[in-house]
């Protein structure tokens, strides 16, 4: 660790080293700075024209660079799924990893006040001289750890997908022709989009993947039979005691055999 | 006959730099843009030292398409949507500004991000930067904040859900967190208050508390130099005395060394007192 | 001249003034006098006229008889150099403050008052709205026939009718039937415990058959098994109580009244956990608080200030 005198005088150093070697920041690094200014006002203009241009004067009308505003606030809405804005994405993320209801706090104010105070005593907690990247391990990788994290995350957060049973049920056909579903299959595949399956199970590519719920594309390929489905949907626990399922204890005996039976046919896509 | 030239050359430079002059005379700022100028910086400085004027250009993009659109932007919850319709379809290059305001913001966080990124990776918040560091880090947490707030201006649904959920993250802070929420709400429920309190933070708390930090922010740049890269041969920031290279010789005439008052590097105006 | 204009220097002395008159209330009353006698001819009331008139004849006098005083008397003899006030000398005996030390501790307080003045008031504006309730206000949802028994309904309704639109509310109303005469309602709101994202009922909604109910209320029937918020998947039942997923407590639910036949919506409440279901549920019902806040368990020690009472 430095001391005082060694700092100051390091600095006196690099300033007198700068006064004899270096060059005008005019025009040289000015030079510099301007081109990079065109490019970002270019970038600017350049998305504001793609996401005007792609998109349409109605709400929603979504073009490359998603649409120009949605429906007006109706705060008493029941179909909306929020999102912040794409740089929140990774706390939005965070969000959905926490969720006991214990540890709810970390997600929320625990970890990014945290990463915050770090940054914050970034100046105090190195106090070594060196600046060469290969002294600087610890720097570094977690330079590289930060990165690679926020990014997965922010990823992450772009494309979780839940589902909003309005439109899952726009799928039902698709399914119907996918799956070859007919008969009680299609009042069931009709009651799985609504009923709040698809907020933690996945089938054919739609729905809620990140709770742990298995996909159910090629349900029926496992012999489980209508009853065992039957039962299960009832009462996840009393079948499978480490089951995190949440029951669903009023469906009705025929929408439990629909259920089922929708199920039991899914024996994955037909091409 | 070329004394009678520079004479009258010399008259002629007199008489248009006699402003400049005057206003140097009476402020002192010519000399003070004249020291930015052609002040001194590492030989080794290179693009990535412009992720820091980059930033400072999208904050005034932001700036300034911010003042238009606050001159057509209505904030109460009945005909804020209208005024971003209005704005974004019916005026002329409305679309524009609206545009680059929204794409300005993801800009200017990206461009920060990318700024802090290169401030750690080269060391430079080491002594006796650290607090510039710490300026930036507010700057940072700043911008966040302005990005949150002016995110639900538009009052549509995304603008709507997306407050709702982050002021009840804030609420779930312990012991102070539902008194934060409910002063960003202005009320236990979002309601028109919420609206116009975001509206202040957003073009008047925030953007004279980032102004006035940038501005100490560039103060310490000027004043405590530029970090040369961590490859570069100069002497700072090593622990052990630096190596000394032979000049290589390019394909490119090297750029000229400065020497201390710079004469070789750009023609300097004096000022007459 | 260039010295002149460099800061911190004193301007120069040009040498002794030549010696003018004391200034003396004639000129400006005789200017008052003018300015009076002008506004009553303006304005048409002689009176004014007549006063302005005397005053200016009266100054105009004074004024010429002090501008003629050098010429009728000696003038007046210079006035004697009036010597700095010296600090008192410490045999004094009384301690006396010393002028700089005063000036500044007056600096400082009255700076100090001026900012409290000015501040203090400022942010108590900002920051009241955590310490003031919010009124409720009663909704009246319409006559009970609208809500069918054992029909579970989406309602959207303004809670605040001065607000406007963006005090919309939503609740999921179900009709359980009479108990004791009274008809018992289960009435839970949309928002999610966890963050406030508008909850979904796990069911068939049918957008057609939405009513829209005068008082701005719309009302449209479900068959939901339970309910589910799609942000991080929390995951409730059909009494609210949480299953799974985030959320910290039960689904916040309103009181009600029937007042002539009419359901209306009172306060909204939070709710830890609900035990037995429809009409003969037991509800733990606690002051409304913020999504993401406990109100039972140890965390609820973490939130031990509800603000707004």
């Amino acid at each position: 660790m430095p001391t005082k005198a060694e700092q100051r005088e390091q600095f006196a150093r690099y300033k007198e080293d700068v006064a004899r070697r270096g060059k005008s920041f005019y025009p040289y690094a000015m030079f510099h700075d301007t081109v990079m200014s065109l490019v970002v006002v270019s970038v600017i203009v350049g998305l504001a024209c793609l996401w005007y241009f792609t998109s349409g004067e109605e709400a929603g009308n979504s073009g490359w660079l998603g649409p120009r505003y949605t429906e007006e606030a109706d705060p008493g809405t029941t179909s909306f799924v929020p999102r912040p804005d794409w740089y929140f994405y990774f706390l939005f993320y965070l969000l959905r990893i926490f969720k006991w209801p214990d540890s709810v706090v970390l997600g929320t104010v625990g970890i990014p006040t945290i990463l915050l105070i770090l940054l914050f005593a970034m100046p105090f907690l190195d106090r070594r001289r060196d600046r060469r990247l290969i002294r600087r391990p610890v720097a570094v990788v977690a330079a590289l750890l930060t990165i690679a994290s926020m990014g997965i995350l922010t990823y992450k957060g772009a494309t979780a997908k839940e589902s909003l049973a309005s439109e899952n049920i726009a799928l039902v056909p698709e399914w119907v022709k996918q799956e070859k579903l007919e008969g009680k299959a299609v009042d069931g595949a009709r009651l799985f989009a609504e009923v709040g399956c698809m907020n933690c199970h996945t089938y054919l590519g739609a729905g809620a993947s990140n709770l742990g719920a298995p996909d159910l594309t090629s349900e029926g390929t496992k012999g489980r039979g209508i009853e065992f489905q039957k039962q299960h949907i009832k009462c996840p626990q009393c079948v499978n005691p480490s089951s995190q399922m949440q029951p669903f204890p009023n469906l009705t005996d025929e929408q439990l055999t629909a259920l089922a039976t929708f199920l039991e046919a899914s024996k994955g896509p037909k091409s | 006959m070329a004394r009678t030239r520079s004479k009258r050359r010399a008259q002629l430079e007199a008489l248009l730099l006699a402003p400049v002059d005057w206003l140097e005379e009476r402020s002192g700022l010519v000399g003070a843009v004249r020291y930015f100028l052609f002040r001194k910086v590492p030989r080794e400085s290179n693009w990535f030292h412009t992720l820091g004027s980059a930033t400072l250009t999208a904050f005034l993009v932001q700036a300034v398409t911010g003042v238009i659109l606050a001159m057509y932007y209505k904030p109460d919850p009945d005909s804020a949507y209208r005024s971003i319709q209005h704005i974004t379809n019916d005026l002329t290059l409305g679309w524009l500004v609206r545009g680059m305001h929204r794409w300005g913001a993801s800009v200017f966080i990206i461009l920060l991000f990318l700024h802090m990124g290169r401030v750690f990776l080269f060391g430079a918040y080491k002594y006796p930067r650290e607090l510039n560091w710490l300026i930036g880090v507010l700057l940072l947490t700043m911008a966040m904040g302005e990005g949150f707030t002016g995110y639900l201006l538009p009052w549509d649904q995304t603008a709507y859900w997306a407050t709702v959920v982050g002021i009840n993250l804030n609420a779930s802070a312990p012991i102070a967190g539902p008194f934060i929420a409910d002063i960003l709400r202005g009320g236990t429920e979002i309601g028109p208050e919420t609206l116009a309190r975001f509206y202040s933070i957003h073009m008047l708390l925030i953007p004279g508390g980032l102004a006035g930090l940038i501005v100490l922010h560039l103060y310490l740049v000027i004043r405590l130099g530029i970090t040369a890269p961590p490859w570069s041969e100069s002497a700072a920031g090593y622990d052990e005395p630096p190596r000394v290279e032979p000049e290589r010789r390019g394909l490119v005439e090297p750029r000229p060394r400065g020497n201390g008052d710079g004469a070789v590097v750009a023609p300097r105006r004096r000022t007459r007192v | 001249m260039a010295d002149d204009l460099r800061p911190g220097g004193e301007p120069r002395d040009e040498g002794v003034e030549p010696h003018l008159p004391a200034p003396t209330i004639g000129p400006a009353g005789f200017a008052a006098g003018i300015a009076l006698l002008l506004i009553g001819l303006v304005v048409g009331y002689w009176v004014v006229v007549a006063i302005g008139a005397a005053l200016a004849v009266v100054f105009a006098f004074l004024w010429v008889r002090d501008l003629t005083v050098g010429v009728r008397h000696a003038p007046p003899p210079e006035p004697a150099a009036v010597a700095p006030a010296e600090p008192a000398d410490a045999e004094d005996g009384a301690y006396r403050v010393p002028r700089a030390k005063f000036l500044e501790a007056s600096t400082l307080g009255l700076g100090a008052a001026i900012g409290g003045i000015v501040t203090l008031p400022a942010i108590g504006f900002a920051v009241a709205p955590a310490f003031v309730g919010q009124k409720d206000v009663n909704v009246d949802l319409g006559p009970l026939e609208n809500f069918p028994e054992g029909q579970w309904l989406v309602t959207v309704f303004t809670s605040h009718e001065d607000q406007g639109n963006v005090s919309r509310r939503t609740a999921f109303i179900r009709n359980n039937g009479m108990v004791d005469e009274a008809p018992s309602f289960t009435i839970i709101s949309n928002r999610c415990v966890h963050l406030g994202c508008p909850v979904q009922p796990q069911g068939p909604m049918d957008e057609k058959q939405k009513r829209e109910l005068p008082n701005d209320v719309e009302i449209t029937p479900t068959q939901p098994s339970g309910f589910g918020c799609p942000c991080h998947g929390g995951a409730y039942d059909i009494e609210g109580n949480r299953i799974q997923g985030p959320p910290v407590r039960a689904l916040d639910r309103f009181e009600y009244l029937i007042v002539k036949g009419h359901l209306v919506l009172g306060k909204r409440y939070s709710v830890g956990s609900v035990e037995g279901t429809g009409a003969k549920a037991k509800i733990k019902s606690y002051p409304r608080v913020d999504p993401s806040q406990h109100v039972d368990g140890w965390e609820q020690y973490l939130y031990p200030y509800v603000p707004g009472g």
